[in-house]
């Protein structure tokens, strides 16, 4: 490849890895804690509270319907220890979602709940749009395309090179050439996974936009339904207007375990329920597949059977579908691929934050001291730190709030602890030299993590480290303090061996054009 | 520059692209949908990459909208657009 086509490449990977790496860090961050997201949900709940034993589903269900009639026409049923009820109900025209549990209703059908953490909820919004309402799902369609197309070009830059570079990371040369090497080791050993995150990302992100374009441009009016049959199991009925007896929750799971034995359930949807045209879709997994999510759709009134898909019977779009939530979730190869997933996931934030300063450091290379350079640097620490530090102050807040007399306000709490942290973390970036940041961050974000477990424990009793869930989000916890460890004691060691660039040690104001052919590091 | 002209011209080039192919195979596109779909991101991303190296940024815009707009009139000589 010619030098200026493989230069006009780095300069593309580079600016589209500024101006998406941020984005990307605070996703794949919260994406990795979010791999323990079912667990999660179990670690945030009251400890005396989880799991209500004598409920049940159709129980659930009455209760629902009892409170909200409207909410028949669209809900989902999920098993559980404590069954919940997602269902969807028009308010001004509308859309909302609205969520209750078994557990939040007394014996009379009362509610009884009290609104507690939203952790779970929050890491999610974090991992999807940026917790940014409306926009940032679209934002962060755009951000995985852009880190699609970051992705291509870093393949055309390395291929040639690639054996190379896979035994490069040496404590040789200065800080640059090191962050360098990390970065391709990183990159070049998780590029696989990085191109499923990005492809399966916009995917799910783009959808709308994806959809607005082609029935405007391609396929006109006709695109919609075409879209809804392609990626639906069953199209959405029509409320006839008649009610009729429903067949009960009891006899849509015998259905289900009659058509599809190996099936386990995960949720039951329903639409017009309580109508003669009601549609029942037993959904869930048949492990062993990577598109493992199935379908079992029956009637509502006598839960006769209306169509099956699953592993080995779908339909060429479903079979292209499918994979695309199973390969962004990880959810089909069990706890260990979840945790390969975390670990990666923490990997691509190492990958985001020294592409980054990479960047920094290249630009102050080639043109000397710049206020661009200095402040791209300080945002890179003040949001990477911000945004660790910030959800780990949210699980410590957390179990506090939850256990005291303003428990209603745990949720809120939560979240502006963490924007609080991020606001602290990015004033501290911009007012302290870059290197004193990277000193004290690392090691203050391990300790909060550690913390963390250790308050969720004292609150609620050690013995509740022996449940699987709460190991598992306490080991996550735990594992993220070991990683900040991990790179703190890389740049101590570092850091011995070879002197800082100047970009670290200077301010912002400092930054001003340099002497012409200033160029520590010419690689 | 030569990145946001390729994001912002690259996408309704990506789809028209698609669009295209769809017309080209003769296969209903309502079977194929998905990966459809998920072809027009790979599209989408890879005219961003070649997008970047273009020498003048006036050039590619004025290209990325002639290829639009070129891609736009052959869409029209095809049945996609409203068809049955």
């Amino acid at each position: 490849m010619r030098a200026a086509t493989l230069k006009r490449h780095i300069d593309l990977h580079a600016w589209v890895g500024i101006l998406a790496g941020l984005a990307l860090f605070v996703a794949f961050f919260a994406g990795a804690l979010n791999m323990f997201h079912h667990e999660l949900h179990h670690w945030q709940e009251p400890a005396h509270e989880a799991g209500a034993p004598d409920a049940n589903m159709q129980a659930l269900l009455d209760t629902v319907l009892a409170n909200h009639p409207e909410a028949g026409n669209w809900m989902f049923l999920i098993p559980g220890d404590d069954p919940s009820a997602i269902w969807q109900e028009q308010v001004d025209g509308k859309p909302v979602w609205h969520t209750e549990h078994a557990a939040d209703f007394n014996d009379a059908g009362e509610n009884v709940a009290v609104a507690g953490s939203g952790l779970s909820e929050f890491v999610n919004e974090l991992h999807y749009e940026l917790a940014l309402p409306k926009v940032g799902i679209h934002l962060m369609g755009i951000v995985s395309v852009l880190y699609g197309a970051a992705l291509i070009g870093g393949l055309v830059i390395h291929w040639s090179r690639l054996r190379k570079e896979f035994f490069a990371l040496k404590h040789q040369g200065n800080l640059r050439r090191y962050w360098k090497n990390l970065h391709n080791l990183v990159g070049v050993l998780s590029y696989p996974f990085h191109v499923i995150f990005a492809w399966t990302g916009a995917a799910m992100c783009c959808l709308a936009l994806l959809t607005l374009v082609m029935s405007g441009l391609v396929f006109g009016p006709q695109f919609q339904s075409a879209f809804t049959d392609a990626t639906e199991a069953w199209p959405a009925p029509q409320a006839s207007g008649n009610a009729v007896a429903m067949a009960g929750v009891d006899r849509y799971l015998a259905r289900a375990e009659q058509t599809l034995p190996e099936l386990e359930v995960g949720w039951i949807e329903l639409q017009q329920y309580g109508d003669e045209n009601a549609v029942v879709d037993v959904g869930g997994s048949v492990h062993g597949n990577v598109g493992h999510y199935a379908h079992v759709v029956m009637r509502g009134d006598d839960a006769a059977l209306l169509t099956t898909t699953g592993p080995g019977n779908r339909t060429l779009n479903d079979a292209f579908l499918t994979p695309v939530y199973s390969l962004h979730f990880g959810d089909y190869g069990g706890l260990l691929v979840r945790v390969l997933y975390f670990v990666l996931a923490l990997l691509g934030c190492l990958l985001f934050f020294s592409g980054n300063i990479l960047w920094c450091e290249r630009r102050t290379d080639r043109q000397g001291p710049s206020r661009a350079a200095a402040v791209m640097l300080r945002l890179t620490l003040g949001v990477t730190f911000g945004v660790v530090a910030g959800l780990a102050v949210s699980f410590l807040v957390s179990k506090p709030m939850l256990h005291s007399p303003w428990s209603a306000w745990t949720a809120p709490a939560e979240k502006i602890a963490f924007l609080i942290t991020l606001l602290i973390a990015l004033a501290a970036a911009f007012r302290a030299p870059p290197l004193a940041t990277a000193r004290l961050w690392p090691t203050l974000c391990a300790v909060l993590y550690m913390a963390a477990p250790l308050v969720q424990g004292a609150w609620e009793g050690f013995a509740t480290w022996r449940e699987t869930d709460i190991l598992l989000v306490n080991g996550s916890l735990w594992a993220v303090a070991a990683g900040l460890l991990l790179v703190e004691r890389l740049r101590v060691r570092r850091q011995r061996r070879a002197a800082p660039h100047p970009l670290w040690t200077g301010t912002v104001r400092s930054a001003a054009p340099a002497p012409a052919g200033a160029d520590p590091d010419p690689a | 520059m030569r990145g946001l002209l390729g994001t912002v011209l690259g996408l309704p080039l990506a789809m028209m692209l698609c669009g295209l192919l769809a017309a080209a195979v003769p296969v209903d596109w309502r079977q194929w949908l998905v990966p459809l779909m998920l072809l027009s991101l790979v599209i989408w991303a890879a005219v961003i990459v070649l997008a970047g190296l273009a020498r003048r940024p006036w050039r590619l815009g004025a290209g990325l909208l002639a290829a639009n707009g070129l891609a736009w009139l052959l869409l029209q000589t095809t049945p996609l657009y409203g068809g049955a």
